[in-house]
């Protein structure tokens, strides 16, 4: 209420004192009124004047003496001053009002805020750019001078520096008449009041910035241009060589820091008219001025050449300076380099100093470095403009565009250079002072690089189109990225190489890019395999990159071998690397081999079986393996079968057995588990039924139970009771002397044989080798061999005891299904009668699977494991002997199978060392005889047999031989037993003459 | 005088700025009683002035002194009441010219914006003293720094500080020799060339109704300054005749460009606007020519000194034509409007060569007046005035017509003022007419030659 009351007499003498002061005081008045307003003491009363008083009469003075302009407005200075200080007082003093109203000058401000407003509405071109500038200049001074108060917040939270400033009516006052004045002066001369914007910002940097920030906020359109032209001229006038010297000159700091600042506070709310304005400014730098167009600002900055050659310069040194006015322009940049602009672009710059040109590109580097975003763009865009386009195109006469591609290349060599050195300082800085931790001395971001770690993979890419000198640039910058991303993005790169390369050349980058890290980058390669795995086990590659990667891995490890051949070095520690951190890995492989793309599978196998084995591994690891190598090997050998069939592919699958034999067989000789495993499953899998057809096998009804032909019970929907009812279904007898044979059912004739399609033959036949193939080879080159090594590399190795054991128990397992029985020596012959079903079973097993005799020549081969085959050759033999005894033919021949199974048993058994020579080449004899002859002489082997137990313990190592050998000479006497054969002998003299030799004792 | 420097060069700037004054007033006391011829300040003392007040630094290394608006407002005044309390005119003014004559170094420049302000406080509270001083100052100075003072003065009263017109107009009364001067320079700074050079309307109409109160103000320094010769070269004229002629014929063309440029919305309300204001001015210097015959004669100074140079005419015609040339230029379809503006610039002139050349300010012949005329558009008038005889009233035996403002306009009439315009100058009695009629007795060519318009033929 005070504030009321005491303000109304005042407006009532103010507006008298204005009235008076309109109606022209005479000379001898104003000359008392100067008196009074330098002595601030009333000239007739001679009392002190007032705050308000003395204020009064300057604003009198001001509207009637010209000549104390100056000094009123200097007078004025204080009155605001006081204003303000009062101002900030009552705030600090929680609004004290009693005592605040006493000295409030709000009105007195108020009135001089008339005056002035009045005068520049009447003259703005006299008085605006004096009230600006001395607006401007208290305002920065209030505004430093009080930042320190306790009320004032601190100088970087804009938003509350406003607010406070705005309710304070001084500056308010100031405020508005700098608007005024810059609405009124942006018709004619914008740049005047601009600088002296730009220059107290300068001197007040940070406490003044709330104003620059409202004025820019208030004129956004204009200022930001003006803002900019202004910097632009003075930029110009300090000439582009002080760039470098920025920061040294300190004291004179050129207009640009200023510039920056007041753009950089615009871009908050105004980022977009900023861009455009930054943009228009490059686009209308490059167009040719033309006069007679008349450009829309009145600074006509456009107009000078030499501020528009200045303006790229000034633009960079902008955008170098804010990393916000930089982020803005960046990306419409790159888009809007289209090859015109840049033509023009080469144009203007030609014009420039050498020196000045450096500069220039170096601040560009500099720039692109340190630009967060958008970086693979500006990569892209300087490659595609730097990669020469064709050598047709480029001939003799350079084309104008040749000086735009070699600015590019020039930039982008040169931005390579900057980034190396960017990279390997910052490493050699954390190198040198070892002792800090990496977090008390952060390492320096490169943000460039730092956005270009995500885009590895696409720069892998381009590097390997292997365009000209595009691919040697991003190969360079891939290295520089791997060293500065540290291992993780080194990995990256290389995993990415190694997937993505296609071919040798291509591989080369890979080793080229190790080759330059590994000196700074320890386990490298394993990580980059560790990687690999990695993908692998989350199924982010394609079957066709995993090929590759499968491939080019295989490639690696191989290159390995020729290498050591020739000149060793980084190479071959690298191929060494590779195959060690393949080795650790293998059984992530592992499933790879049974991968559902034949490719994958087929690159797996090869890079399987390149690959070293590793020291050490867990068993269910090799088991695993193993399992999947043999696998494959079967998938393999049924992938040839059918390439050979359409006639294609044929030299792939071809080569891809021979991998997985090579596999197989360096797997078997890695440890007594591994062949166990794989000799074991390898038999098993060629007698299972999926495989059986491999090797000319045929799926056979091993079960005495009759096989429901679909035709015979069409009926699906059989009860229970139906099936329950049918014989032999209830108990299964199989075993037990109940056992029952169907030959079929009575009435219905014999049991319908499933159809037989026999495979090709020699398909079988080179099937049957290969397996026999890998099996030789694993039981030769087993580790139970241990170091002995032939002498003769052409004599094959013998087969070892331990592995043809395994061999020969599996088979026994498979074929003999039954293990009563099972002890190896031999019963007499009467005996078999108890283990007929079995005997059957064995027999038809071994005329399901032809491939069961060569297998048991391989055990035979292996002695003594052909013992351990005793029960099988029981059964095989026992249903031979009952087939030629209850034979009614003329011949043995007549029933061939019988007679070669005769021929192959006997001398299976002859090469085990079951039989003694003698009886062993019966088998020679059988084709000539009759079957009951055949029964003769077999059951004199049996007989014999049962007389010699096949027992291992019988062989002792004979190391001359380098086997087991079995000394007949300790069993007993031969001679008993080869009777029956010389009886046959002399019965048909007339045929087997020429075989007597055989059975000399 | 010099010794004092050590003394003030621990004040701060104000005191030492007064206690200069006040040992300066001293000193040319001093030298005045001594009765030294001539009176000439020493150049120690325009070093310390230089220093103290002007405030140029000595050498490089001293600290720039300046003082606040405040300090040189104070100083101001100090000097104000200085000047006011000074009785003696020949002290004052060697004060002042020690204080404000331009060196031509360095200092100048804050001599300038010193005097300026001096001045331009002198005219609001009103210290004759300076005034006066400042007239002196304006004779014996390059026009060049007259202009700039003129510049301030009109800046700080007629646009700046809306409401202190009145302020300047008090000149007249106060310092009439001032004021001369004042409007001397402001017709040499305002040549009508372009917009910034065209005078404001408020001083436009403050000069005219200086003239026209009072006519004889314009010839007021020639009045009182000795014989000429004892001009600076590159002075300004003696008097503003040369520039008042020249506002008075451009104006027309200038103006009307203005008008233009501005719309229809420069209509001022009440106030006479400027084709009015030069009408009357282009009478007032009219009649102002018919006062010199007599003064010149009492100086004995007819017919040889020239107070319109030829040099001036010659320039002002030639500016003139090209401006003539570039208003047909700018208007292709010459309107009757532009038509009559240029007509009307033609008749001014020639009534203004013929006027001055009767009363003796111009000195030529017709052959450098055809000479000089040659290029421009043919009008009636002029074609007269450079062909005929000079023709004195009392030799055309036509009736006076009675003057109206409007006959400024149309050739014929105002030609016809002419004979009529020493009856209705208020500031010439009407006795003096008959006496100035006696000055010209003998016209021997006046016969004979051909009069186009003379009736009768």
């Amino acid at each position: 209420m005070s504030v009321v009351f005491d303000g109304t007499p005042l407006k009532a003498m103010q507006s008298s004192h204005s009235h008076k002061a309109r109606t022209a005081l005479s000379a001898q008045e104003l000359s008392q009124e100067i008196k009074s307003f330098i002595s601030g003491v009333d000239a007739l009363q001679g009392r002190k004047l007032s705050v308000r008083e003395h204020a009064r009469c300057a604003v009198r003075l001001l509207r009637s003496v010209p000549a104390c302009r100056g000094a009123v407005l200097e007078h004025l200075r204080g009155v605001y001053d006081e204003h303000v200080s009062t101002f900030l007082h009552n705030l600090e003093t929680e609004g004290n009002a009693s005592s605040g109203a006493s000295s409030n000058l709000e009105d007195i401000i108020q009135e001089v805020h008339g005056v002035l407003s009045e005068f520049i509405r009447l003259n703005p071109r006299a008085w605006a750019p004096l009230v600006s500038t001395w607006a401007v200049d208290l305002l920065g001074q209030l505004s430093s001078k009080h930042a320190g108060r306790r009320v004032a917040p601190h100088s970087s939270s804009l938003n509350e520096l406003l607010q406070l400033w705005m309710s304070c009516a001084a500056t308010r006052s100031l405020m508005e008449a700098y608007s005024q004045c810059l609405a009124a002066m942006l018709a004619w001369c914008p740049d005047a009041c601009v600088d002296a914007l730009l220059d107290t910002s300068v001197k007040h940097s940070p406490h003044f910035d709330w104003v620059v920030a409202h004025i820019g906020s208030a004129f956004p359109g204009t200022i930001i241009s003006r803002v900019l032209a202004c910097g632009l001229k003075d930029f110009c006038s300090h000439g582009g060589k002080d760039q470098g010297l920025l920061v040294e000159k300190g004291s004179k700091v050129p207009k640009i820091g200023s510039v920056v600042g007041i753009l950089g506070h615009l871009a908050a709310h105004h980022s977009d008219s900023i861009r455009k304005e930054l943009l228009r400014m490059f686009q209308e730098s490059l167009t040719p001025s033309t006069p007679l167009s008349p450009t829309s600002s009145s600074t006509s900055w456009e107009a000078s050449p030499q501020l528009r050659r200045a303006a790229v310069p000034f633009l960079l040194q902008l955008a170098a300076m804010s990393p916000n006015l930089f982020g803005a322009v960046s990306s419409e940049l790159v888009e809007m380099l289209r090859p015109p602009v840049l033509l023009q672009l080469q144009a203007l710059l030609q014009g420039l100093p050498r020196e000045e040109l450096d500069n220039m590109l170096g601040l560009a580097v500099h720039l692109i470095s340190q630009s967060p975003t958008g970086g693979a763009r500006v990569l892209k865009f300087l490659a595609d403009t730097a990669t020469p386009a064709s050598v047709i195109i480029s001939g003799p006469t350079p084309s104008p565009h040749e000086g735009v591609r070699e600015g590019c290349d020039r930039l982008l060599q040169m931005l390579l250079l900057h980034l190396h050195k960017l990279v390997f300082n910052r490493s050699d800085g954390a190198e040198v002072s070892p002792l800090s931790s990496a977090s008390s001395q952060p390492q320096r971001v490169t943000p460039f690089l730092e956005e270009l770690r995500s885009h590895v993979g696409q720069l892998c890419a381009e590097t390997l189109r292997l365009e000209r000198k595009r691919h040697l640039w991003l190969h360079q910058l891939l290295c520089l990225l791997s060293v500065y991303g540290g291992p993780s993005v080194a990995t990256e790169t290389l995993c990415q190489l190694l997937t993505q390369a296609r071919n040798p050349e291509e591989l080369a980058l890979a080793w080229q890019l190790h080759t330059t890290l590994s000196s700074c980058m320890a386990g490298l390669i394993p990580a980059a395999v560790a990687h690999c795995v990695a993908q692998i086990h989350t199924h982010t590659l394609g079957p066709r990159q995993l090929r590759q990667l499968l491939l080019n891995l295989a490639a690696a490890i191989q290159s390995q071998d020729e290498e050591r051949k020739g000149a060793a070095g980084a190479h071959f520690s690298m191929a060494v690397q590779i195959g060690s951190a393949i080795s650790g890995h293998l059984h992530d492989f592992g499933p790879l081999l049974l991968h559902g793309d034949s490719a994958v599978s087929h690159a797996a196998v090869r890079l399987l079986s390149c690959s070293p084995l590793p020291r050490t591994s867990s068993p269910a690891h090799l088991l695993l393996l193993s399992r999947a190598a043999v696998t494959h090997f079967f998938l393999a050998l049924r992938r040839r079968g059918d390439a050979k069939k359409v006639g294609r592919d044929v030299g792939q699958t071809g080569e891809a057995v021979s991998c997985s034999v090579l596999l197989l067989s360096r797997f078997a000789a890695y440890s007594p588990l591994t062949l166990k495993a794989i000799l074991q499953q390898l038999v098993e899998g060629a007698l299972h039924k999926g495989n059986a057809d491999l090797f000319g096998g045929q799926i056979a009804d091993m079960s005495g139970a009759p096989v429901a032909s679909p035709s015979v019970s069409p009926d699906l929907g059989a009860s229970l009771l139906d099936i329950n009812c049918r014989f032999g279904t209830t108990v299964n007898f199989s075993g037990s002397v109940w056992s029952v044979f169907h030959a079929g059912v009575i009435g219905k004739g014999l049991k319908v044989r499933t159809a037989v399609n026999l495979p090709d033959p020699s398909a079988v036949i080179q099937n049957i080798q290969t397996l026999l193939a890998v099996i030789v080879q694993c039981c030769s080159s087993s580790s139970f061999n241990g170091s002995q090594s032939p002498s003769d590399p052409d004599e094959p190795q013998p087969i070892n005891a331990e592995a043809a054991k395994v061999v020969a128990v599996t088979l026994v397992e498979n074929v003999c299904p039954d293990v009563a029985n099972g002890e190896l020596s031999w019963p007499p012959e009467e005996h078999a009668r108890t283990t007929v079903e079995r005997d059957i079973y064995i027999r038809r097993c071994f005329e399901a699977h032809p491939i069961l005799f060569p297998l048991l020549q391989v055990v035979a081969a292996g002695r003594p494991a052909l013992c351990y085959c005793s029960a099988v050759l029981r059964g095989l033999l026992a249903t031979l002997l009952s087939h030629w005894e209850g034979s009614r033919d003329a011949l043995s021949t007549d029933s061939p199978w019988h007679l070669q199974a005769s021929c192959l048993l006997v001398s299976c058994m002859g090469e085990g060392q079951l039989l003694p020579p003698v009886l062993a080449n019966v088998h020679e004899a059988f084709a000539h005889l009759t079957p009951f002859e055949v029964r003769l002489l077999l059951l004199a082997v049996w007989e014999y047999v049962r007389g010699n137990g096949p027992l291992p313990q019988k062989f002792v190592f004979s190391s001359d031989k380098c086997m087991f050998c079995r000394d007949f000479s300790r069993d007993g006497d031969v001679s008993r037993y080869v009777a029956p054969i010389h009886s046959v002998l002399h019965k048909n003299i007339d045929r087997l003459g020429h075989l007597c030799w055989r059975f000399q004792l | 005088m010099g010794d004092i420097r050590q003394s003030l060069l621990p004040r701060d700037v104000l005191s030492a700025a007064k206690e200069l004054l006040y040992h300066l007033d001293i000193y040319i006391c001093n030298m005045v009683q001594s009765g030294r011829q001539p009176p000439q300040v020493d150049s120690k003392t325009l070093d310390l002035i230089e220093e103290f007040i002007l405030h140029t630094p000595k050498d490089r290394n001293a600290p720039v002194r300046r003082m606040s608006a405040l300090q040189e407002l104070q100083l101001l005044e100090i000097m104000c009441s200085c000047f006011q309390e000074q009785s003696r005119d020949t002290v004052r003014q060697l004060m002042f010219s020690a204080l404000f004559n331009l060196q031509g170094n360095q200092a100048d420049e804050s001599r300038m914006a010193l005097l300026s302000k001096l001045v331009s406080m002198a005219v609001a509270v009103g210290r004759v003293p300076i005034l006066e001083c400042a007239a002196t100052w304006l004779q014996r100075t390059h026009r060049v720094y007259c202009v700039r003072l003129a510049q301030v003065l009109v800046d700080d009263y007629c646009s700046m500080v809306p409401g202190s017109g009145p302020t300047l107009r008090n000149i007249h009364s106060a310092s009439p020799r001032f004021c001369c001067q004042f409007i001397t320079a402001v017709t040499t700074l305002y040549d009508l060339t372009s917009d910034e050079l065209t005078p404001p309307l408020e001083l436009l109409q403050m000069i005219v109704s200086w003239i026209q109160d009072d006519p004889r103000l314009v010839l007021i320094n020639f009045l009182n300054s000795p014989l000429s010769g004892s001009q600076p070269i590159s002075s300004l004229d003696i008097t503003p005749l040369g520039g008042l002629i020249r506002w008075c014929i451009k104006a027309p063309l200038a103006y009307r460009r203005d008008k233009k440029q501005a719309g229809t919305n420069g209509s001022s309300d009440g106030e006479p606007d400027a084709p009015h204001l030069f009408s009357a001015l282009h009478l007032s210097v009219l009649q102002v020519f018919m006062l010199l015959p007599n003064i010149l004669n009492e100086k004995g100074l007819f017919g040889r000194l020239a107070l319109l140079q030829m040099e001036s005419v010659a320039s002002l015609t030639s500016d003139l034509s090209r401006l003539l040339d570039q208003t047909d230029k700018h208007t292709l379809a010459a309107t009757t409007d532009t038509h009559g503006a240029s007509q009307l610039a033609l008749d001014r002139l020639a009534q203004a060569l013929q006027v001055a050349m009767a009363s003796g300010a111009l000195l030529c012949s017709r052959e450098d007046l055809r000479a000089i005329c040659s290029r421009l558009p043919h009008n009636n008038l002029l074609q007269l005035v450079l062909s005929g005889p000079v023709m004195y009233y009392n030799n055309i035996h036509t009736p006076p017509l009675a003057y109206s403002p409007h006959a400024a306009h149309s050739p014929m009439p105002a030609h016809a003022t002419l004979p009529t315009l020493p009856t209705h100058t208020p500031h010439t009695p009407l006795t003096s007419h008959p006496a100035s009629h006696t000055q010209y007795p003998t016209q021997p060519f006046i016969t004979g030659m051909p009069f186009p318009f003379r009736p009768g033929h």
